[in-house]
């Protein structure tokens, strides 16, 4: 693992704390990811066949918006991707780069990170959201829903990783 | 009461955006500064080698939670018209273990994701074009799972609602608990190196 200058977790917590509180005080929702890539999902396939992208019910509500685009959380993704670009360069962290378990294959990564990452597309989909619009925002309403999924997601890392000992150890 | 801002009609949408942009660029920078663009330190947790992801996760919760409530019961803020995440157990207990293991395998999640690609992590963007493909294969699915992932719907459910209890006891018991566990994770790592 590379050692970096990184910021005090509490600090890192607090900051992003008082950004939750602000999307909650201006907006009147909290933080949000997995919705972006359901989104991009749904108007990439409309592109690619509009006739498809129509006959699936989950994607009516994405694609009903006269410019679908044009949607709260894709900006604030943006801003995520902007803010830690800014927070890398500033910290001489960036470095382009394939990373992953030390010792894994190019090809491994390549599955492990492609599997892993339609797992979570899925689930999110299925828990109405991710570490960010669930567990983040719904826990800090003490919704139970925000709780549930926090617990549930830390009892399936753990099983993996007991499963998969060597992969980021 | 005027908040939520744009709930009171204190600005239109396109100005929406611009903050959506600002308060997602605070968002990434926190992200990022904390460490979790590095999935070696994201996975961590699964592993008891490095415990970041849950000191910044429930910090962030707690400090959201208690400005929330605090600005809530100042009726600075109007509760009602804040967007609850709804409770669907079943659906969230099993969509949780699957995301559990879609980030142990991946090193990421949604968010984090960002963060790492930001650091210039290309495999960060083959997570996201899988998180794309996911969720594509959810709508393509979804006449199979709807029946599910409309089970055991609680509403709008709280713990405050739950339990019957005013919510500054959920708070004050979920810091303790928090304090607790940090207290344990700092005394773990110490011990470690």
């Amino acid at each position: 693992m590379e050692k970096r200058n990184f910021w005090s977790p509490y600090i890192a917590g607090a900051g992003i704390g008082v950004a939750l509180l602000a999307a909650f005080y201006a907006m009147g929702w909290g933080l949000a990811a997995s919705r972006a890539y359901a989104l991009v999902a749904a108007v990439g396939l409309k592109g690619v066949s509009p006739g498809y992208a129509g006959s699936l019910d989950y994607f009516s509500g994405y694609l009903k918006a006269a410019s679908p685009l044009k949607d709260w959380i894709l900006f604030e993704v943006f801003g995520v991707l902007a803010g830690a670009l800014a927070g890398a360069v500033s910290s001489g962290g960036f470095k382009p780069r394939f990373d992953g378990p030390s010792g894994m294959s190019t090809g491994m990564r390549l599955t492990t990170a492609a599997a892993g990452g339609i797992l979570i597309g899925f689930a999110s989909r299925l828990s109405r959201g991710c570490t960010s619009g669930v567990a983040l925002s719904g826990g800090a309403q003490l919704a139970v829903s925000g709780w549930i999924f926090v617990i549930a997601m830390f009892a399936g890392g753990f099983v993996v990783a007991a499963v998969f000992r060597r992969l980021w150890s | 009461m005027t908040a939520p801002l744009y709930g009171y009609g204190m600005f239109g949408p396109d100005t929406g955006l611009v903050l959506a942009v600002v308060i997602g660029f605070f968002f990434g920078l926190f992200l990022e500064r904390g460490g979790l663009g590095d999935p070696h330190k994201l996975t961590g947790v699964f592993y008891l080698t490095d415990f970041t992801v849950p000191k910044v996760m429930f910090t962030a919760i707690i400090v959201a939670a208690t400005g929330l409530y605090l600005l809530s019961d100042l009726n600075l803020l109007d509760m009602k018209r804040v967007w609850v995440v709804p409770t669907y157990f079943w659906p969230q207990i099993v969509g949780g273990a699957v995301f559990g293991a879609g980030f142990v395998l991946s090193g990421y999640c949604p968010g984090t994701a960002v963060a790492g690609l930001a650091t210039g992590r290309l495999d960060a963007l083959v997570v996201m074009a899988g998180i794309a493909a996911g969720s594509l294969l959810f709508a393509v699915l979804y006449p199979y799972v709807e029946g599910f992932y409309s089970s055991s719907a609680m509403g709008l459910a709280t713990w405050q609602g739950l339990l019957g209890v005013n919510h500054w006891v959920v708070i004050a018991a979920l810091s303790a608990a928090a304090a607790a566990m940090f207290y344990f994770m700092e005394r773990f790592e110490s011990r470690d190196r």
